[in-house]
């Protein structure tokens, strides 16, 4: 080791691209997850057609087609926006520096000092939606083209684990922009939530 | 139950118009955010038809009888096998007219396939029938035809692409799970494929007519209402 961690400066700057990409994730995410809903109570994954629903006010769509119509414009944004996000961690070794490494996880377990503690955990969480959302990619994926993608589709198993695992990360999202808040204020303070909107 | 008091009222009274409005405005721009998307999407579902074989099958242990859910638009129509015919017209060479007889001593094809509704469920089913390709060349299409149009006794119609309805496994099937097809499932001859929605596999086929454009109006059914042409999977 010839680099000792440098400490973070409390706000670190965000480059527009990335504010804009951010925001394209929010904003694609929660037109996926109305528009989810909206093809979910077609026939609920848990209990089929006697299942309970999502109230209406969940839902974006109005009906079935037009929770299609949402759902399969905004997955091309959604998708898309996470590839060029990836190529973006990859140019910039952007992943060496700001995900989760082996430092985070020494700083739990023997770090005494609470705020890298908290450091850490938020980079542990963040680092961890990255699986999810692209799990509901490829999820989606295989019960939207089921028999051009039959590969995928035969990875997870049948059609209700399908369903279930590709409705999970909606449940685990949520969970995620939750505690990703609040792990941004207690890591940052709300300084380093407004770095992330600010122009 | 508790009775609301005024403010309660007054933010409930709020809300729903709140949703109401949104209700409103939200329905001429999902119509919208679709026809951004249609194409693409369906430009999307053809490349794979075109690029794509056979969708592989599956075995006839996990074939889900009970998963099949029954989904008609109207009433179940009441045919006689004997005087059923299936007539087949539009841009061909040789329109023509088939009985059950006709049709049964075709090449027998079988599938074990996913019948994949786009209300979210689906069911692993066998089809047994006839390949509709086998009737495009008894009919022989000419040479501008691009698209193919179902109609069916119930009054159901529906439209696909050439290249999905000449699929080798597309079919029209008389046989379902080794049975005879059930009159509720399409007796005596439904579309059946495993690249297609549900709502684009016709049941009680009686015509099928090979055309160069689908007339106004003619998407189908659930098409014109609003759900997607293409229908691929």
């Amino acid at each position: 080791m010839n680099k000792q961690p440098k400490k973070s400066p409390p706000v670190p700057p965000q480059t527009g691209f990335i504010k804009i990409l951010h925001g394209l994730i929010i904003i694609s995410l929660f037109l996926m997850m109305g528009s989810g809903l909206q093809i979910y109570n077609a026939t609920p994954v848990f209990g089929g057609k006697s299942g309970w629903t999502f109230p209406k006010w969940a839902t974006l769509g109005d009906w079935l087609a037009g929770g299609r119509n949402w759902h399969f414009t905004t997955m091309w944004v959604f998708a898309f926006t996470l590839l060029i996000y990836g190529i973006y961690i990859l140019l910039t070794q952007r992943w060496k520096r700001k995900f989760v490494s082996g430092q985070d996880l020494q700083a739990l377990k023997v770090g005494q000092n609470p705020k890298r503690r908290t450091y850490a955990w938020h980079r542990i969480i963040y680092t961890a939606i990255i699986p999810v959302l692209l799990i509901a990619i490829v999820s989606g994926l295989a019960m939207y083209k089921p028999a051009q993608f039959h590969l995928l589709s035969w990875l997870f198993i049948d059609w209700q684990t399908l369903r279930t695992v590709h409705f999970m990360t909606v449940p685990i999202s949520l969970l995620f922009v939750f505690v990703h808040i609040m792990m941004g204020i207690r890591s940052g303070g709300i300084r380093l939530t407004q770095s992330m909107f600010r122009p | 139950m508790n009775q609301l008091n005024r403010r309660q009222a007054i933010q409930l009274l709020g809300m729903s118009s709140i949703g109401y409005f949104l209700g409103s405005c939200t329905n001429d721009l999902t119509t919208q955010v679709g026809n951004l998307s249609e194409p693409l999407n369906q430009s999307f579902g053809e490349l794979l038809v075109r690029s794509q074989g056979l969708i592989p099958e599956f075995s006839a242990s996990v074939i889900d009888p009970k998963a099949l859910l029954i989904n008609t638009y109207d009433l179940t129509p009441k045919i006689d096998p004997i005087d059923y015919k299936l007539v087949i017209d539009g841009e061909v060479k040789f329109p023509t007219e088939l009985n059950l007889f006709n049709l049964k001593k075709l090449p027998f094809a079988s599938m074990i396939m996913q019948h994949v509704c786009v209300e979210g469920w689906a069911a692993i089913v066998q089809w047994g029938g006839i390949r509709l390709r086998d009737l495009a060349q008894i009919v022989q299409p000419k040479a501008g035809v691009r698209y193919v149009l179902f109609g069916s006794a119930d009054k159901y119609t529906d439209s696909w692409d050439l290249a999905s309805a000449l699929h080798p496994q597309t079919l029209l099937a008389y046989q379902m799970n080794g049975q005879p097809l059930p009159v509720e499932n399409g007796a005596p001859l439904r579309l059946a494929a495993p690249i297609k929605l549900g709502y684009k596999q016709s049941k009680w086929v009686t015509k099928i007519s090979f055309v160069s454009q689908i007339p106004q109006g003619g998407k189908g059914y659930w098409e014109e209402q609003g759900y997607e042409w293409f229908g691929g999977i």
